[in-house]
Parts: C-alpha cells; sequence; structure tokens
C-alpha cells in the first residue's frame, strides 16, 4: 500500500515551548489515521505542518510525495483542510462559497450542495448557519475539487450528539470515495467509531500508535462489572472467579475488576434464584478513552507534567 | 484570471452588504461636501483666489480615498485575520496575493462609485467648475486612489484585530482628514499646522486632484510622492502576505 503521507523527526518550537517534539508516522492511502490527545498536545501544529500553514524546525515531512515546505501551491489542489479555528465571511451566502472556492461551475457547485444536504440553505448566509451546517459546509468545501488527502481538525468540536453523528457519516462517506482522510481529535468515541489507525500525542510526542484495538489492548485491559447486590449476596465469592483481579465496594455498589473473561461468570454469579439479576448491573468493556487516559498519564514517563495532568478534564 | 474575477466580485458583493462600511464611504464623503462648501465666505482670501465650494471638491474626493484606505480595508481585512478567514484561504487553490489583488480591484470600484456620487452631489448643491486639465485630474485620483488602497492593504495584512485596525485607522483618518485638505486651506493655518499638513499623505493626493482642476500649478511633486508610497505600500504588503505563520 502505498504511503500518502510520511513524517520524521518533525519538530516546532514556540519561543521556548516545544510544541512538536521529535514526531513520526505514516498514513496510507485510504485509511482514517486519527491524530488524539489532550487539549495542548501538539495536534494541530503538526497537521498545520502538513498543510503548510506553519514551518517547522525540523524533521523530514512528505505528503503524496512532496514536501509541503517547497511544494505548497502544488498541494493544494490535492489537499482539502477543515480548519480549527476558522470562518468565513458572515454575510458570504453558502452557494457563494462553494463556487468562490470551487472550480466555479454551477453543475459540481449543485451536485456537491446536494450531496452534502445543503441544497436547502443554499442562500443562507454563513452567520445564520447552525455549528452542523456550518461542519457540513467546510466538509464540502474539504471536498471540492476532489482532493487525494482531507485534514480535519477537531470537526465535531461543539455540535450536539445528532450533529456529531451526522459528521461522521459524512467522514465514511469520504473514506469510501477512495479519500485519505487524516483526522484530529480529542473524542475517542469518535476515534475509535472512526479511525483504521491512530497515533496519541501528548506534551509534542507520539506516545503510541496503532489501530485502535491495538491502543486498547496495550493501555486499556480492565473489564469491569458493577452491580447493587441483593442483600443476601457474599461479594467475597467473586474473587475466585476466572479473570477477577480484585472485588471493590463503593457504598452499597460492587465493583469487580479483570480481564473481560470475568463477564459470564461474574454476571452468573449475581443471577438471583428468579432468574433476574440486579437492575442496575452494569459491563464497562475497555475503550479508547481508557487507553488515552492510561497512556497521558502513566506515570513513568518523566513527561507526565503539568500539561498532561491539567488537560485530563478535556478527555472526559 | 477567471478565478482572480470570481474572487473580486464576490468580495465586491460582501462590500456592499456590509452598511457601516457603505455608511462611512458613502455617506460621510457626501456630508462633508454639504458642509464644507458652505461654511466659508465666496470672497474668503484663503483659497488661491477659487471659490471656496471649488476649493473643496479635490478634499470631497481625498475624503472617500482615505475612508477607503484608512479605514474600510483595514478593518475588513484585519476582520478577516481575527475570524480565520484569511486561513481558510490558505489552504484554498487561491495563491496568496489573489486576496489582496482582489481588494484592489473592489475598493478602485466602490472609490471611482463613491465619487461619481459625490461629484453629483457637489454639483447639484453647489455647481461644480470645469476642470483646467481633465487628464491631469483622473491620473491624479486613480493615483492617489491606488497609493491609499496599497496602504490599506498593507494596514490591513499587518494589525491583528478589526479593533485594532478601527482604533489605528481612525487616528489617522482624522488629523489626515483636518489636515488633508477637507479642513482649514493651508493658507489659513499657523506656519507649523501647515508644515505637518506637508508631510500628511493625503494632503499630496488632494493637490495632485486640485492642482490641474484649477490650474493652481504644477503638480509633479505630489505625484511622485504618491508614486512612491504606492511603492513602498506595495513592497509592505506584498512581503507581509506571502509570510508563513511561525
Amino acid at each position: 500500500m502505498s504511503m500518502v503521507i510520511e513524517v520524521e523527526g518533525l519538530t516546532k518550537r514556540y519561543g521556548t515551548h516545544l510544541a512538536v517534539d521529535d514526531v513520526g508516522f505514516m498514513v496510507s492511502e485510504g485509511e482514517i489515521f486519527g491524530i488524539l490527545g489532550v487539549n495542548g498536545a501538539g495536534k494541530t501544529t503538526t497537521v498545520e505542518c502538513l498543510q503548510g500553514l506553519r514551518r517547522p524546525d525540523g524533521g523530514r515531512m512528505r505528503v503524496l510525495g512532496v514536501d509541503p515546505r517547497s511544494a505548497g501551491s502544488q498541494l493544494r489542489a490535492l489537499v482539502g483542510s477543515q480548519l480549527q479555528a476558522s470562518a468565513l465571511p458572515d454575510r458570504l451566502r453558502v452557494d457563494e462559497a462553494v463556487l468562490l472556492f470551487g472550480d466555479g461551475d454551477r453543475n459540481s457547485a449543485d451536485r456537491l450542495l446536494q450531496t452534502w444536504r445543503l441544497a436547502g440553505l443554499r442562500r443562507s448566509s454563513f452567520a445564520s448557519l447552525s455549528g452542523g451546517q456550518r461542519q457540513r459546509l467546510f466538509i464540502a468545501l474539504a471536498l471540492l475539487n476532489g482532493p487525494r488527502v482531507v485534514f480535519f481538525d477537531e470537526l465535531t468540536q461543539g455540535l450536539d450528539p445528532l450533529a456529531r453523528v451526522e459528521v461522521w457519516d459524512a467522514i465514511r462517506e469520504v473514506r469510501e470515495r477512495g479519500t485519505t482522510v487524516v483526522l484530529v481529535t480529542h473524542f475517542m468515541d469518535e476515534a475509535e467509531a472512526l479511525c483504521d489507525r491512530v497515533a496519541v500525542m501528548r506534551a509534542g510526542r507520539v506516545v503510541d500508535a496503532g489501530t485502535p484495538a491495538e491502543l486498547i489492548a496495550r493501555h486499556a485491559r480492565a473489564t469491569t462489572v458493577t452491580f447493587t447486590p441483593p442483600v443476601s449476596f457474599d461479594p467475597g465469592a467473586l474473587a475466585a472467579l476466572p479473570g477477577v483481579d480484585r472485588v471493590e465496594r463503593h457504598g452499597e455498589l460492587i465493583r469487580v475488576i479483570g480481564t473481560n473473561q470475568l463477564i459470564a461468570p461474574v454476571c452468573a454469579a449475581v443471577l438471583g434464584d428468579d432468574q433476574s439479576g440486579p437492575p442496575d448491573l452494569k459491563v464497562h468493556h475497555p475503550d479508547l478513552e481508557d487507553a488515552l487516559i492510561a497512556l497521558v498519564s502513566d506515570p513513568t514517563d518523566r513527561r507526565s507534567d503539568a500539561a498532561a495532568g491539567r488537560t485530563l478534564e478535556g478527555v472526559a | 484570471m477567471r478565478a482572480l474575477l470570481r474572487l473580486a466580485v464576490t468580495e465586491l458583493k460582501l462590500f456592499v452588504r456590509e452598511p457601516m462600511v457603505l455608511t462611512f464611504v458613502f455617506a460621510f464623503p457626501v456630508l462633508t461636501v454639504l458642509i464644507l462648501g458652505g461654511v466659508f465666505d465666496e470672497d474668503d482670501p484663503n483659497f488661491e483666489g477659487a471659490l471656496p465650494s471649488d476649493y473643496y471638491v479635490a478634499a470631497y474626493i481625498g475624503v472617500v480615498i482615505a475612508a477607503i484606505g484608512l479605514v474600510m480595508l483595514p478593518v475588513h481585512l484585519a476582520s478577516y485575520r481575527e475570524r480565520g478567514v484569511l486561513r481558510r484561504f490558505d489552504v484554498s487553490r487561491y495563491p496568496r496575493w489573489a486576496l489582496p489583488a482582489a481588494w484592489i480591484i473592489v475598493a478602485m470600484v466602490i472609490t471611482i462609485v463613491a465619487i461619481a456620487v459625490l461629484l453629483v452631489t457637489g454639483h447639484l448643491a453647489y455647481g461644480l467648475p470645469e476642470p483646467d486639465n481633465l487628464l491631469g485630474v483622473v491620473i491624479g485620483t486613480l493615483l492617489g486612489a491606488l497609493a491609499f488602497i496599497s496602504i490599506g492593504i498593507a494596514l490591513g495584512m499587518a494589525l491583528p484585530s478589526s479593533r485594532s485596525a478601527q482604533g489605528l485607522g481612525m487616528l489617522l483618518f482624522f488629523p489626515f482628514f483636518l489636515l488633508g485638505g477637507a479642513g482649514p486651506p493651508p493658507d489659513a493655518m499657523g506656519d507649523p499646522m501647515s508644515s505637518i499638513a506637508n508631510v500628511v499623505p493625503l494632503t499630496h493626493v488632494v493637490r495632485s486632484i486640485q492642482e490641474p482642476w484649477l490650474d493652481l500649478g504644477s503638480p509633479t511633486g505630489h505625484i511622485a510622492v504618491l508614486a512612491a508610497l504606492v511603492g513602498l505600500a506595495t513592497i509592505a504588503w506584498v512581503t507581509l502576505s506571502v509570510r508563513t505563520a511561525g
């Protein structure tokens, strides 16, 4: 499979602050690649260097085989971008925006508006669009002129849950057309739902990369089952079940922690004589969010500084 | 070229939809015409022998040019930077110079329309004198407009926000307006003010229009200053527009 993006030893400094520190990764053709991390991890700076919007201090970058530093204008025809913190003029109308950034052909503009369900908003000004509509317009603009790679930076920031799911579907459609997608996000559910592979950044470095399943397996092994037991229940017996590492008690609530092997035996054990279990029984499988939290708060790494701790709330 | 034209037409539409811009560029100079043309006595000796209302014709044009270059363009462009519109253009197929180039076209069109509105108003209110040297007047007007448009683009590319652009724009606009020809005539000013007036760029615009219009002398010196301003401001905005963020 050919590589669409290659990054090696990328470094970017703002004054004395090292925003991107020796970052490297590869993105192959046709995949959705996620760059994850808490706020301030250097994700946006990294993609801005790849888009030619910033000049890195060191390292090697290739996008579609060329260096964005020297071939910026050549790349702009092949790369689509939706930027964090970007806007259109308030009074620009949707159809005008598509004509302005496209090749000016009315038919292809109309098709694009149809595809992204913007046709009914043709005459609406940018200022009057809702957050979800604006993001749909930005996706449409990023896909004008048939790019081979698109960058989406915090695409669903500030969107309501319904609009997020809409945008997710839109991104899957983009990939199905064969376009490679680089997705910057701090929403782990988004990355898990969309990305084929991800790189996790912390304090300017890539701390791990792989498929979401690989990262979950490496960093978020714990499965938990929680429930409020019936009065007669003896939680002590749970500790001996297969897969169980430990049993915790939080007031009324019992939490069983271990590998996913424990799920069936624990659930069977809490089944009452009348075949009904505790009504609040909850099984939590390890997910990418657990993996990210484990990765960015790993105390064995000397870089687990204030930056990582401070931004944990952004993940939750 | 077609893309540039499309960009210019879109930008022109956006300008026209901006009420604040229209007020300042169209209404303010018209009010100036009506007031300045009527405040002085017809045989006031400070106007180099011309009628006050004739003398101020060039100043009205200067007000339009200064309003566009010092206020309208910088505020508009700085708000593009502030809101991330410039970033959006940075990742589009338009080269970096395309947006400033479109603004030059748009601002020229607006300048010409605003000047036409002004001259009609002035003519209806006070009657306009026949230009002594029409070609000279046109050259002075276009060169003056280009100088201030280039300055406006350079300011807009340099300033971080629309508020800072508005602040600095107003700070420059009013002294330029008062000393550059729309205020008291130079002969009525004291020596220090009259020397300051001579270095205000708008003075050169107004004199480049006024001298050929009323046959008050040769504007060559003023024209040279305007040409130099166009060159310097163009170098400034081109430099500012091609730089990549740090």
